[in-house]
């Protein structure tokens, strides 16, 4: 890419577009200028700082880079020479597009970020019970407990397990009130009815100024995104002629040994389903819609379906949850067997 | 006492989870609580009536407020011949529940029935009287206040619903045609509310409030007539001047319907309940709501080319192929999502087993149970050798990268969830998701069941180490004999009860 070719290389104007809709399709925060991605193309230093926008940046420089390199790093970016870049940012602001650009394609970034951003204008729902793991990994100190303050902690969270499940139904009567009360008034047939953002907006429009700004912001976006899926072919036809010319040898071993692997995850993948996992069809949030009269849309959901889904799971858990009490329950019985002068009698089963 | 390494972290996790859950319903509740409540709106007082309508107003009457009209001329001609056949004082039957606010409005009585005719603006404080009579809010207080305020408020209420409600506004007090229709449409919502009146005094001794419901057609009440025919005549604006005066139920909810002080501001309450259908969302913000949710649907349509499907592939095969070679092969993400589905797998391995381990009468039975127990076992055998493989993967994970594995450190920016962490399922990136609940009782259970699915979810993990690193301890402790029992009560009960019920220890010492 010789000066002499003028600023981008490539069809006239459609880079340009393509990287500007790219840009704005970004959430306004973490926006690189377009002007960002020629400069890093060609590694130039102040492209860095600016380049990394396209990622949550905390506080600090140098913690972005290692932000950054730990995204990466969890989705499996595996270049070696991105995550040997200096933590001052002086240099590498071609690795971090190339970083930048895996991501994009690998996880869907640009959807990711525009859901995960979403104006939240609806009574949420989350329909997903997936839980997370607890974090596993030992913490450094070991403590001597006792076994005390465990039922103590053990008996905080069932009480707050209960003071939260009467605050959700108290939260339901007064949403299906609001949502009675307003039905008929949203100007969107197909909800019919307002949430409670709608509602406050309409008793207090002032302090929801705010609210318009960012749906209109997130109406550009959404206009960019569109451009940008049109125009996307040309930006990764411009990434990938800035890969490197050369692939020496033993890489094209390493790519040999790499294809091997993903043939066997590819093969392993094919247990998953073998495995009758279960695919857990809901997921992500919902907007929480009152309405009489039952309706089939397909992307849509209704909660008897819900209702029953969870319940089969509420059932399966409740039994998995009895068989581990029962294991121990044995096993208890075994060293009660051990011990001196002791008779352990169970609890009254009701 | 003993050692609990992870367990104390967990719980405490687990209490940080629930006490942020609680902060944010909590919000959530004192919103919803305020929106149920009263809506209390400031409308500014102007000494000098306006002379102009709103602009906004409506120059028309709707097919409905014609159809209210009707039912105003009937309940007019109605009120008349009620009237014309009982001379008692109206004002002391409407009075007489609301007790000696009935005294107070003698004078204005009078003065309502002389300027029946005339549309005009002085008697409207009487039908504000009146109609917060109805209310039973009225204060006597209150009363003299509007009899001293002569100049009637005409400016635009400045309440939420003002700028697009569909009820009438409050209008200039021009006589002319346009403007004596909306008074008269006004008065049609006045009447709704005088309808009602005219129930309650049909029966003041008797509970006044139940007639409220009733139709305009039953009203067969003696008394008002008079006062209310007047009160109708009258243009009112009811939103400015009755609070809640449009509500077509009665407010049993005992809100303050405005402490109307007497100063230059008055402020105007009414509820969610009695407002119901006519509020409107402001209108910058319903275009930006129809564009913004076209355009979702729009990017959810959207189809990526197969150009461009080819031009990405094309760029991730270059860039694997400049990866580190001695990479793990499975991502961290991959990891986590391969062992929830590992872990759901496990759970349904269980299930399939506890359903063949009951008994098999028949030969036939038993040899279906063989064949089907082999069959889990070589799911099960797939499942632990891909276990390995995970953690191998994560083993060498740590031995790569280190500092970034414990998964604590992660920042929690909200931008942070798509780029690290559970992305829960790709499909349906971009749709507009409803969920549709159509009674309260669905409502209710589906929030009782999510919470009680997702604090199972929890106990189970919870259990899970609570087995791995409380049973050792016990195990360990055979050996000595000094009396464990304590601690096994203790154990017992954590592991087997859910720290709900305790055994009984006993000494199994024969007296001697």
């Amino acid at each position: 890419f010789g000066s002499t070719r003028g600023m981008w290389p490539g069809r006239a104007g459609a880079l340009p577009a393509a990287i500007g809709a790219l840009c704005r399709a970004l959430p306004p925060g973490s926006r690189p200028a377009p002007e960002t991605f020629r400069l890093a193309k060609f590694n130039r230093p102040e492209a860095v700082r600016a380049g990394e926008a396209g990622t949550d940046p905390p506080d600090g420089y140098c913690t972005q880079i290692r932000f950054v390199k730990s995204v990466l790093r969890y989705h499996g970016y595996g270049r070696p020479e991105f995550y040997q870049l200096p933590s001052d940012g002086s240099q590498g602001s071609r690795e971090l597009l190339l970083a930048f650009s895996w991501l994009l394609n690998r996880i869907n970034l640009l959807e990711q970020l525009l859901t995960a951003n979403r104006v939240k204008i609806g009574d949420e729902a989350s329909v997903c019970t997936v839980s997370r793991f607890f974090c596993l990994s030992s913490p450094s100190h070991q403590l001597d407990v006792d076994v005390r303050y465990l039922q103590w902690l053990n008996g905080r969270l069932r009480f707050k397990w209960r003071s939260l499940h009467v605050d959700r139904q108290e939260q339901c009567k007064l949403l299906h009130k609001i949502h009675s009360y307003t039905s008929g008034c949203h100007m969107d047939q197909t909800i019919g009815h307002f949430s409670v953002t709608e509602t406050d907006l309409i008793r207090q429009p002032d302090s929801y100024k705010q609210l318009l700004q960012l749906l209109e912001s997130e109406t550009s976006r959404l206009e960019a995104f569109l451009e940008w899926k049109q125009l996307e072919p040309v930006y990764w036809h411009w990434m990938v002629k800035s890969r490197e010319r050369t692939l020496p040898d033993e890489r094209e071993f390493c790519a040999a040994v790499r294809t091997i692997t993903e043939a066997v995850k590819l093969k392993l993948s094919d247990l998953k389903y073998h495995c009758a996992h279960k695919k857990n069809g809901m997921h992500g949030s919902y907007r929480l819609v009152f309405k009489d009269k039952r309706s089939e849309p397909i992307t849509n959901v209704n909660a008897t379906e819900v209702i029953s889904k969870l319940q089969m799971e509420e059932a399966t858990l409740k039994r998995e949850l009895k068989r581990l009490q029962e294991e121990c329950r044995h096993k208890l019985d075994e060293i009660a067997e051990g011990l001196v002068g002791v008779i352990c009698i169970p609890p009254i089963k009701r | 006492a003993g050692r609990a390494r992870r367990l104390v972290s967990i719980l405490s996790q687990a209490l940080e989870d629930c006490a942020e859950q609680k902060k944010k319903l909590e919000y959530n509740l004192t919103l919803c609580r305020a929106l149920l409540g009263d809506w209390k709106v400031q409308t500014p007082e102007s000494p000098k009536p306006e002379n102009s309508p709103k602009g906004d107003q409506e120059s028309e009457p709707s097919p409905k407020e014609l159809e209210d009209l009707e039912l105003l001329n009937r309940a007019l001609e109605k009120a008349l011949r009620v009237r014309k056949s009982t001379p008692r004082n109206p004002l002391e039957a409407l009075g007489a529940a609301e007790g000696k606010k009935a005294a107070e409005k003698k004078p204005a009585t009078s003065a309502v029935r002389t300027q029946q005719a005339p549309l005009s603006k002085e008697s409207v404080p009487k039908t504000i009287k009146v109609t917060s009579v109805c209310k039973k809010a009225a204060s006597s207080k209150k009363l003299s206040a509007y009899m001293l305020k002569a100049p009637y408020r005409t400016d635009p209420v400045k309440a939420p619903t003002s700028q697009s409600s569909r009820a009438p506004k409050v209008a200039g007090k021009s006589s002319t045609k346009g403007a004596a229709l909306q008074q008269a449409r006004k008065t049609v919502l006045t009447a709704s509310v005088s309808q009602q009146e005219f129930c309650a005094a049909a029966e003041p001794s008797g509970s006044p409030r139940s007639p409220l419901q009733q139709s305009s057609s039953s009203f067969g009440g003696s008394a008002s007539g008079e006062n209310s025919v007047a009160v109708i005549l009258q243009g009112v604006d009811p939103e400015n001047d009755c609070p809640g005066s449009l509500a077509k139920s009665p407010v049993t909810q005992s809100h303050t319907a405005g402490d109307i002080p007497m100063g230059s501001i008055t402020a105007r309450t009414f509820t969610l309940q009695e407002k119901r259908s006519l509020l409107k969302l402001p209108l910058p913000y319903r275009k930006a709501y129809s564009r913004n949710s076209r355009l979702w649907e729009k990017c959810h349509l959207c189809q990526s080319s197969s150009a461009t499907a080819a031009a990405r592939s094309r760029f991730l095969e270059r860039m694997q192929a400049t990866f580190c070679s001695s990479a793990p092969a499975f991502s961290p993400a991959e990891i986590e999502e391969e062992m929830i589905v590992l872990r759901d797998a496990h759970s349904l391995l269980s299930q399939y087993m506890e359903a063949e381990t009951t008994g098999h009468p028949t030969w036939g039975r038993e040899y279906e149970c063989l064949l089907t127990l082999e069959g889990l076992q070589a799911a099960a055998s797939q499942c632990l050798h891909k276990l390995q493989l995970l953690r191998a993967a994560a083993e060498s994970q740590m031995v790569v990268h280190p500092a970034d594995c414990v998964h604590s450190v992660e920042p929690s920016a909200a931008d942070c969830a798509p780029l690290r962490g559970r992305r829960c399922g790709d499909t349906g990136v971009l749709a507009t998701p409803l969920l549709f609940y159509s009674s309260f009782q669905e409502l209710r259970d589906m929030a009782a069941l999510k919470l009680q699915v997702v604090m199972l979810h929890q106990q189970i993990d919870i259990q899970k180490v609570l087995i791995a690193e409380l049973l050792p301890i016990l195990e360990s402790w055979l050996p000595r004999d000094d009396s464990p029992s304590h601690l096994y009560r203790a154990v017992y009960t954590q592991l087997c009860e859910g720290g709900e019920r305790f055994p009984v220890l006993m000494n199994d010492e024969l007296p001697d």
